[in-house]
């Protein structure tokens, strides 16, 4: 009998303790999982005012999401390419790498990343580049281990047949192109618009290029004397004002009289730029948001106002945005691995993304596309050097390049 | 004792390089890439130090040499199936072809080697500002047809997908390699002639020395071994018609000129020391721990400092670190450079 009592006694404390066992750990918060993000970014090269503005609103926003997110902490660790130079650029992949980063974010130009994204991806690690604009982020580019790598940006395709629209719509007919042969991007973009072009109907009057970096000052002007020697309704290029060429075409254009519209890329955002004599004037760009507080979007304002100093500093261009909406697809993908932060586990999600919401618009991959399509661009319009929003845009037909 | 001194003479560059490739084995990844890219540089110099050393001849196209290689070995080791990406316009034989590593490295060597004799053939017979100016035009003309003629390589796209083989161990090899080979060369009946006609062009031809010939055959070597040193480059690094252009000219050629012009214990001295600062303050600039110590420069202070310390060392010692002089036991007492 006492034996039985003794058995039972036994049972029910066991029971119990397994029970207050159960509750403690349930009622104790459960710890976050930190991941860290390695931030390689060009400080001080062509690609500073792209990769300046992102970096620093992303760390005001991982800031902020730190606050109120009970699952994952964001950590970043940077680390600066110096002019995106190839040795420096690897060497930094490898230092973030050494210090624990699980998910690598690089430069917005592919052909500049390279050197990161190698050194990421054959580490196994997810590759992000918040603003890289052409279609080669991901396996087209980098093989099969390219599967790591994603881009958060525009494809050139998208963005030229957008521009090619948007000049469609203000009841421009004949374009002159100016193709800065520099970088994928830049040419892919003036190509998609001259293909959308072509498609709505538009003639073509010139067809000029230039190098911007590194390129010849005097085949500038060059290009500036043949551009304005044929009347265009509209100059079409894609070129930054960080790579050098931009300023002097414009202003060589404007000290002419040529008084043309002049339509830009993403590129050619921001108002670091800006001269002050001659002023720029009907200068028109396509970009992710406006960084001048007079985006359509609310969210994208309040962004502004918080990161007011740090978006101005960093010469005022659209990508701020970038950061912030790469942070958003990567909590998604972290959220759906359930905090797996393999590159590969984080990849597959990546690639299942359809209209994943980000503070830059939905987002959408697929294995073999890992950069953004259909995006709705800003139109932005310079007159006096003053930006001002115009309009929303989007592609309604990408054209084959 | 003449022996022994050859030994110290090579004795001096094989260990620097062994030496650098073993601190290399201790350090993290990322100042590991730092140590490759050193031993990168020593090949290049080294082969810079073959031809403009021994000639006296300032030759501002090597870096032709290392560009053609790059692109040889890159444009051949690029899987095939990754190559309509980077590179749509090759030629059908350079598209349908993919070769291993070794195999990329040996036609680096030989096409640097080729391009460079084809060069050679009219400009060695120039001295002097004229010869100095002449390979800059090659320099010019080689990046333009690199840059934008996309039959025979990725134009202004970077280099991405060509396997990355180039280790510390490979980098190694290749400087013992290329410095094996210089030290051959200068040794050499060859060598001596070309050494004799940098002194004394008047006496050397009254010997009967050809110093078109003689420079030549330095010129097509030291274009061989920059093309080897591209091809390691370009498995090193993804890299673009840019990096291998101006930058890395004036670069190389002042490490060769802080070293010692005239030596090939120089050429490694200097290679090796100018990498060095440079790594230390690239490095500095996303702040290192020297010492207990937390050192994070401003943006741009890896240019200034560089700069400003070669401006310094040139003031003080014209000669360059070496003097321009072969390593040497002190007992021995080795004259200025190598015995012409």
């Amino acid at each position: 009998m006492i034996g039985v009592r003794k058995t039972v006694l036994i049972a029910v404390a066991a029971v119990v303790a397994a029970g207050a066992a159960v509750a403690v750990s349930a009622a104790a918060p459960k710890q976050a999982q930190t991941v860290t993000i390695g931030w390689a970014y060009d400080g001080s090269g062509a690609m500073a005012p792209f990769d300046g503005p992102a970096l620093a609103t992303a760390k005001s926003y991982v800031a902020t999401l730190n606050k109120r997110s009970k699952r994952f902490k964001l950590r970043i660790v940077t680390c600066d390419t110096q002019g995106n130079k190839p040795a420096v650029a690897k060497a930094c992949a490898a230092r973030l790498l050494g210090q624990g980063a699980q998910v690598i974010f690089t430069t917005c130009d592919v052909d500049f990343a390279a050197p990161v994204v190698q050194e990421s991806i054959n580490a196994g690690r997810l590759t992000i580049a918040p603003c890289i604009g052409t279609d080669q982020m991901g396996p087209k580019r980098f093989g099969p281990k390219g599967r790591l790598a994603f881009s958060f940006g525009n494809v050139a395709q998208d963005e030229g047949s957008a521009m090619a629209e948007y000049a469609w719509s203000r009841g421009w007919r004949s374009a002159s192109l100016a193709t800065d042969t520099v970088i994928v991007y830049f040419r892919n973009v003036v190509q998609a618009f001259e293909a959308r072009w072509r498609q709505l109907g538009g003639t073509i009057v010139t067809k000029e290029t230039y190098q911007s970096l590194g390129g010849n000052q005097a085949s500038w002007q060059n290009v500036v004397t043949r551009l304005n020697a044929r009347k265009a309704d509209v100059i079409v290029t894609s070129t930054a004002a960080a790579f050098g060429a931009q300023v002097p075409i414009i202003n060589g254009l404007r000290t002419l009289g040529n008084n043309t519209p002049i339509l830009n890329s993403w590129a050619g955002d921001g108002n670091y730029w800006y001269p002050a004599n001659p002023k720029v004037t009907n200068y028109y760009y396509v970009t992710y948001a406006s960084a001048f507080g007079d985006d359509p979007n609310r969210l994208v304002n309040q962004m502004v106002q918080r990161n007011k100093d740090a978006i101005a500093k960093a010469g005022s261009t659209g990508g701020f945005i970038t950061g912030p909406a790469a942070i958003d697809g990567l909590l998604v993908a972290l959220r759906r691995t359930n905090g797996n932060t393999s590159g590969a586990a984080l990849a597959a999600q990546m690639e299942r993304f359809r209209n994943v919401p980000t503070l830059s618009g939905k987002v959408s991959f697929s294995r073999a596309l890992h950069t953004v399509f259909g995006r709705q661009y800003r139109v932005m319009q310079v007159q006096q050097n003053q930006p001002k929003f115009l309009r929303l845009i989007k592609a309604k037909v990408v054209p084959k390049i | 004792m003449r022996a022994s001194l050859r030994l110290v003479e090579l004795a001096g560059p094989v260990g620097l390089v062994l030496l650098a490739a073993l601190v290399g084995t201790t350090v993290s990844r990322s100042n590991e890439i730092y140590f490759i890219n050193a031993l990168l540089a020593v090949s290049i110099v080294v082969a810079l130090y073959t031809f403009i050393g021994n000639s006296g001849v300032l030759s501002f196209g090597h870096i032709s040499f290392v560009a053609v290689g790059a692109w040889t070995a890159g444009v051949l080791s690029v899987p095939q199936d990754e190559k309509p990406a980077l590179m749509p316009y090759l030629f059908g034989f350079l598209r349908d072809t993919t070769v291993g590593n070794v195999e990329s490295l040996a036609l680096a060597a030989l096409v640097g080697g080729v391009f460079a004799l084809l060069v050679g053939l009219p400009l060695m017979r120039l001295s002097g500002l004229a010869a100095g100016i002449a390979t800059f035009a090659v320099l010019e003309i080689t990046n333009n047809v690199l840059r934008y003629w996309e039959k025979i390589g990725p134009g202004l796209t970077t280099f991405s997908s060509v396997p990355e083989t180039t280790d510390l161990l490979q980098a190694t090899v290749a400087a013992l390699v290329v410095i094996g080979a210089a030290f051959a060369y200068q040794r050499s009946r060859y060598g001596r002639q070309l050494r004799a006609a940098r002194e004394d062009p008047a006496a050397a031809r009254a010997v009967g020395i050809s110093i078109y010939r003689q420079r030549l055959g330095a010129f097509v070597l030291s274009g061989a071994l920059a093309g080897l040193a591209g091809g390691l480059y370009v498995h090193f690094l993804p890299i673009n018609a840019d990096v291998v252009y101006l930058d890395l000219t004036f670069i190389t050629l002042a490490m060769l000129v802080i070293g010692g012009i005239t030596s090939l214990w120089g050429a490694v001295v200097g290679a090796l020391a100018v990498s060095a600062l440079d790594s230390v303050l690239a490095n500095a600039e996303n702040g290192i721990d020297l010492f207990g110590t937390t050192v994070d420069l401003r943006p741009g202070t890896r240019i200034v400092v560089v700069s400003a310390l070669m401006a310094l060392v040139l003031i003080l010692r014209p000669g360059g670190l070496t003097g321009g002089r072969e390593l040497s036991l002190p007992r021995l007492g080795r004259s200025r450079g190598v015995e012409g």
